[in-house]
């Protein structure tokens, strides 16, 4: 059967059960990202993120040199941490402006945010992975004949329609598209992944392909930092097909201390 | 907090704003405006309450997508009827595997969003592009000025087609011919009677004498009465089309040629991959009673759910091709499992080749050199499927139980001048027109209905005619060089052409050689390709699960098949006849013209290819074979995607080139600005079309384009039609003018009207519904689905939908209803079965037909510079212009190769979709770092490229500033070194980046999509030629890859 209709039918499981008994994880198989970027667009329109605010990022490395040269793509996003230091940072400044739901979402409150900028601040500078961006009130078509409707278009965030007004000032990150999933949808960037790179599940439930997933070799950037993602890292470990890159390589960038 | 008070009175500015700028006429239209209010959330309506309306079915419109020529299914999904997110169509196949099944209601598929690459994500950005045009424009200034007047569509048509002094208020005192001049065959009779006549004269049948004194009376209505074959003179009208496609390019042809009667209509393939398609048509000719007839298809691609090995030439599988969509996943998951492996060949290391397990950076042209390296290898160590090879007809091939079967054995004669046509048994008194082979008993044995197997490596003579079988003469190319001396004209080591050949012959039938762009945008690619279509029938993998496949083809939209409820064609009782050379003088030969006059011709000839884009414009100037006197450019942009695209910006510019030149577009383009008029045509994503499906997809498809928001473009009457203006708009507009036939009232026949774009496309979409044969038919829509239908369309306004309307099209209400149920799926798609997978075995859908290694036709004609034939047996030739003289520049260290980005395509995407250019705001001239280094560049330093026909390296715009070449160094290890690579999509001098002036408001270009650069100016002009590119003769392909370049720091 094939994975997407796989993860479909776990999250249709894991939807029946009460939000407390749900465990959301993201697993990305890095060997699948062929580096399109349609993860970033998918998001960005889902979200109606500003020019500046990006839930979601790929990177493209080059290792090596001719003609024995390697090539990355490393997809990342917002890790969804069950021990989040940014969560910690804003606390300082903002209690509670950043708060984790049972299923394991982080969860913004835009309002404090936007009346907080410290707090903002500190949060972003906090997360080791960049994965927290401001959103700054810009709109991607000013400067042109029309501020056009995709972009002041209502959108949903943790359960409420919003327009950027009510993001505007705060800072925003992945929220594994929570409303989707609140609708029986698996989130933007997973659907949309032309390399099949994306799983997206309830850990707690040992039937889905995540659980599954995870017993297998992962790893998580950054991991010795204990900040407990709930993003994972497959891929690399067996090399075979892939022509130069070694096992190292990854620790070029995650030097930090991957897993 | 400032922010946040400017977004509070973004309702107030904007509705203001759209008031004020629409009858500027840019940034969208004022009908929609309480559309727009409605999705900014601020009015509430009774939908504000539901939660995520995106999970509704009755928010979703299934398409098809165009950001590329993939042609993706889209789910496109509204908000108020405004398209606010674009995901894949589960239904498809091709972004889905296995796909939904059919019977699957649309309010489950509507919470499974499909895979859908970013170009096709961002596409809301194209459709809400804010430089996007909504009225028609007429120019108000030199051509490029990019001074521009609003003007009524009617007074537009009206100017068009009765001419006059159209530009006086400018200051041009010209006078222009309009298209009531131009449209002198009128009589579809007459037409069709002097068609035939006239071809009966390149046939030598007929004297031109005789032919002048049978139409003494009718010689005014040809182009020149001296040579008939001309045409007529309705032949100055031509129709240049960037990017059409199955839909749009049956209405666009029906009327360029059926009601106003040129033989000009074009599409834009020279520049994309046509000699691959060349190629592909030769290899797929098949011989019965004598004669080559039609090719079988025009591509094939990997089996890639299955193969065990594929190797790459100049493309992948995660960009460009065709395409990642439906490509990527099925090769990085089976990549994972270790199940498969791949090898990419290109100089450049692309996103493909960092998953490959060996990259061979090959010197740009020399693919054919590779290639056919790999078959010495595989022909010395016999790693060929010999028994497959030695099958020389269908029932031979049954006979050992394979489907295809190839022309390896059969026997060609050999002239003085090298290899001409295939030995027919009349040749030996052995029959009448069989081929022969020379059987495994020695002896000569006619290739006639009984299974015919003969002797692959054989030469020798056969009642005393000398001849060698086509294997042998493969053979003889292949090792015509060493393993060294192959390496050394590739550039690729020896041992990576041994490991790749190995491996290719290590897997059975499982494996395929795939190529696109790469090898064939040579002067020599049509060459390179068949080597690489040889290397495969070699392997013997056509039709073979993981081999080479044609794909799930489709269901056919024509109305071809019996039982369909609208043949398509025969709805057509008035059309005329156009006849005549084309002014490319495609699929013409120069030696059957009355134009003929020894060697070499004025400019190429090409007898075997069509669609040559790139010598419309310098055929148009040079007046050969004749001259022009109105050209519609459709949704294309030649003044900047033709290589030496100076020269062609340069002739779209002269008046006297091209008197009248009218353009439709949804911005004012690159090349569109120099149009006397532009006329808004619709986006994708507001209009029809029935695109077909690549290959890759091997389950049977049928894909549907609708219009899923109210166009923007201005509302216009036509037959008493109100339509938004688009292609189809100005074409019924200038039929009801010109009282053209096959178009407007009574347009299909009598009592039959064709006066809106649904009167064509869902009559196509009637014939999909129906299916190919009797008892294929989808099954009807059920109320719920009727109802939700309508629902979702009910933002949708009158003048493009409107259901009553639309129904009366399809005529019979019963398949009303199957119509509606595939277009509330986009399509209809075979389901998907275990059948498609396997170890062994033949694919669902299969060619099972004849292949070949040597094209006879091809070996007959002659180079018409030249006078030479060109070859039948693929070889490796150097690059060479239209007199067939070998191009060196020397002076010029560097070559010069483009590929896509996955994120830009030609026209849209990067980077005016703000999305894909966040991550890629501009492009680079991607180079080898040591190669940078030694030129004395560093990365990220700005360079100019000059080339020896554009040694002030910029681009000539005329009526503008001129604009250098420049770009930014991206100095890297995964590029060859001596190549330097740029991506296509950036570069521009219009479509919103620069300023433009209508009706005197000036509006301000964006400066994002001004970024980067396109490299065409840079490229080759045609030494023979003199205002064209350089070309392949036999395939068409204009060379996009043969330039050599100097890089000087900017």
């Amino acid at each position: 059967m094939n994975q997407r209709k796989l993860l479909m039918m776990d999250l249709e499981r894991a939807m029946k059960k009460p939000v407390s008994e749900r465990s959301w994880v993201m697993m990305i198989d890095v060997r699948k990202c062929v580096g399109c970027t349609a993860c970033v667009v998918a998001c960005a329109a889902e979200n109606v993120c500003s020019p500046g605010t990006s839930y979601r990022w790929v990177f493209d490395q080059e290792f090596g040199d001719y003609p024995n040269v390697d090539r990355f793509f490393m997809p990342t996003n917002c890790q969804q941490c069950d021990n989040p230091p940014c969560k910690k940072a804003a606390d300082k400044y903002a209690k509670n402006a950043i708060t984790k739901r049972k299923d394991g979402i982080i969860v913004f409150d835009y309002v404090k945010f936007a009346n907080n900028k410290k707090a903002g601040k500190a949060a972003k500078a906090a997360c080791p992975y960049n994965a927290i961006s401001y959103d700054g009130g810009d709109f991607y078509t000013d400067g042109t004949p029309k501020r056009e409707p995709y972009e002041t278009r209502r959108f949903y965030a943790y359960g409420e329609l919003l327009t950027r007004k009510n993001t505007t000032g705060s800072i925003r990150a992945c929220t594994f598209c929570v409303d989707r999933l609140d609708n029986g949808m698996l989130p933007a960037c997973v659907t949309t992944c032309i390399g099949d790179a994306m799983y997206f599940g309830d850990a707690n439930d040992k039937h889905s392909l995540v659980y599954k997933l995870l017993k297998e070799s992962r790893w998580n950037p950054y991991g010795k930092l204990g900040t407990k993602p709930r993003v994972h890292y497959i891929g690399y470990a067996r090399r075979s097909n892939i022509a130069f890159a070694t096992n190292k390589t990854c620790e070029i960038c995650h030097s930090k201390g991957g897993e | 907090m400032k922010k946040l008070i400017d977004c509070d009175i973004l309702n107030k500015e904007i509705t203001r704003r759209a008031f004020f700028k629409s009858s500027a006429l840019l940034g969208g239209s004022v009908l929609l405006t309480s559309q727009i209010d409605l999705a900014f959330g601020n009015i509430k309506n009774a939908e504000a309450s539901v939660y995520y309306s995106l999970s509704k079915p009755e928010n979703i419109i299934y398409s098809v997508c165009l950001q590329c020529h993939t042609d993706c299914p889209i789910k496109v999904k509204l908000e108020n009827g405004v398209a606010v997110k674009i995901d894949g169509n589960p239904y498809s196949a091709q972004n889905m595997v296995p796909n939904l099944k059919q019977n699957t209601s649309p309010s489950v598929a509507v919470k499974i969003d499909a895979k859908l690459c970013p170009k096709g994500q961002a596409g809301i950005q194209s459709l809400y592009d804010p430089y996007r045009i909504i009225k028609v424009l007429k120019r108000n200034g030199p051509r490029g000025s990019g001074k521009w007047k609003t003007i009524s569509f009617d007074k537009a048509i009206g100017e068009i087609v009765e001419g006059g002094y159209l530009f006086k208020d400018i200051g041009e005192s010209r006078y222009v011919d309009g298209l009531k001049k131009i449209y002198k065959m009128r009589n579809p009779k007459l037409s069709k009677s002097m068609a035939s006549d006239a071809k009966k004269i390149t046939e030598k049948k007929l004297s031109i004498n005789q032919f002048k004194s049978k139409y003494r009376n009718n010689l005014d209505l040809l182009i020149d009465p001296d040579h008939p074959d001309l045409g007529v003179k309705n032949n100055r009208f031509v129709f240049m089309a960037g990017r059409i496609e199955h839909g749009r390019k049956e209405f666009a042809k029906r009327w360029t040629t059926g009601s106003f009667g040129s033989v000009n209509f074009f599409e834009h393939t020279a520049i994309c991959e046509q000699s691959h398609h060349i190629a592909y048509k030769q290899a797929t000719r098949q011989y019965s009673n004598g004669k080559w007839g039609k090719p079988q298809t025009e591509q094939m691609k990997p089996d890639a759910l299955n193969s065990k090995f594929v190797v790459y030439f100049g493309t992948g599988f995660a960009e460009a091709n065709f395409g990642p969509t439906n490509m990527a996943a099925k090769i990085t998951n089976r990549l994972a499992k270790g199940e498969m492996s791949i090898a990419v060949v290109d100089p450049r290391f692309s996103k493909s080749a960092s998953k490959a397990s060996k990259w061979l950076p090959v010197e740009p042209g020399t693919d054919a050199a590779c290639t056919l390296a790999m078959i010495r290898w595989i022909i010395v160590n016999k790693k060929y499927d010999k028994e497959y090879l030695k099958a020389g007809n269908k029932a031979a091939a049954q006979k050992i139980g394979e489907t295809t079967w190839s022309d390896a054995t059969h026997l060609v004669r050999i002239e003085d001048d090298g290899p001409g046509k295939f030995l027919r048994a009349s040749d030996i008194g052995l029959g009448e027109t069989e081929l022969v082979v020379v059987n495994d008993d020695d002896k000569p044995e006619k290739v006639s209905d009984d299974a015919v197997f003969g002797r692959l490596d054989y030469a020798g003579s056969v009642n005393g005619i000398k001849v060698k079988t086509a294997f042998r003469l493969l053979k003889e190319q292949a090792l015509s060089k060493n393993m060294t001396e192959w390496s050394k004209a590739c550039g690729v080591p020896v041992k990576d052409i041994e490991w790749v050949a190995k491996e290719f012959s290590s897997h059975g039938k499982r494996v395929a050689a795939e190529l696109y762009r790469g090898p064939v945008k040579h002067t020599n690619g049509y060459y390179n390709a068949q080597a690489i279509i040889a290397l495969n029938i070699l392997m013997g993998n056509i039709d073979h699960k993981g081999g080479l496949t044609t794909g799930g083809g489709h269901w056919h939209e024509d109305g071809s098949k019996p039982g369909q409820p609208f043949p398509m064609k025969l709805l057509n009782p008035y059309k005329l006849h156009s006849f005549g050379t084309k002014l490319t003088r495609e699929g013409s030969r120069y030696e059957e013209s009355t134009l003929f006059e020894g060697y070499p011709a004025k400019r190429t000839w090409f007898p075997f290819s069509g669609n040559i884009y790139q010598e419309i414009l310098p055929s148009a100037s040079s007046e050969y074979p004749y001259s022009v006197k109105a050209l519609w450019i459709h949704k294309g942009s030649p003044g900047l995607s033709i290589p030496a695209a100076n020269e062609m910006l340069k002739i779209l510019s002269s008046t006297e080139d091209i008197p009248l030149l009218i353009a439709d577009d949804i911005v004012i383009g690159d090349t569109s600005m120099y149009a006397d008029y532009i006329f808004p045509d619709c986006a994708i994503w507001e209009r029809w079309g029935i695109p077909h499906t690549s290959p890759d997809v091997t389950q049977k498809s049928a894909k549907i384009r609708q219009p899923t928001v109210t166009p923007l473009t201005e509302v216009v009457e036509i037959n008493g039609e109100k339509q938004h203006c688009s292609m189809e708009a100005v074409m019924f507009a200038i039929g009801e003018k010109l009282n053209l036939g096959g178009i407007g009232k009574n347009g299909f026949g009598n009592g039959i009207d064709f006066t809106r774009p649904e009167d064509f496309y869902l009559k196509m979409a009637a014939n999909l519904a129906y299916g190919d044969k009797a008892n294929d038919s989808v099954p009807d829509a059920s109320e719920e689905e009727l109802k939700l239908f309508i629902k979702s369309r009910r933002y949708m306004g009158p003048a493009v939908f409107d259901i009553d309307r639309w129904k009366k099209t399809v005529v019979d209400s019963k398949l009303w209803k199957k119509v509606i149920y595939i277009l509330n799926r986009g399509g209809r798609w075979e389901n998907f079965s275990k059948s498609f997978l396997g170890n062994s075995g033949f694919v669902v859908h299969k060619y099972a037909k004849g292949v070949n290694f040597y094209a006879e036709s091809v070996a007959l004609e002659k180079q018409s510079f030249t006078g030479k034939r060109f070859r039948g047996i693929t070889n490796f030739e150097p690059i060479k212009n239209a007199a067939g003289a070998v191009v060196h520049d020397s002076d010029f260290p560097l070559k010069l190769i483009t590929y896509k980005d996955i994120r830009g395509g030609q026209s849209r995407t990067l980077p005016q979709d703000y999305w894909l250019s966040l991550t890629l705001p501009e492009n680079y001239i991607l180079i080898n770092r040591k190669t940078a280094k030694d030129a004395g560049l560093r990365d990220g330093d700005m360079a100019q490229i000059i080339s020896s026909t554009n040694t002030d390296g910029a681009w000539h715009l005329p009526n503008r500033i001129d604009k250098e070449i420049t770009g930014r160094i991206r100095a890297v290890g995964g590029m060859k070194p001596g190549v330097v690579a740029v991506s296509w999509s950036f570069g521009h001098w219009g479509y919103g980046s620069s300023d433009v002036d209508i009706d005197g408001e000036i509006i301000k270009g964006d400066k994002r999509r001004a970024t980067g650069l396109c490299p065409n100016a840079a490229m080759r002009v045609d030494s023979a030629l003199k205002n064209a590119p350089m070309s392949d003769p036999i395939g068409g392909s204009v060379s996009f890859y043969d330039t050599r370049i100097k890089l000087l720091k900017a």
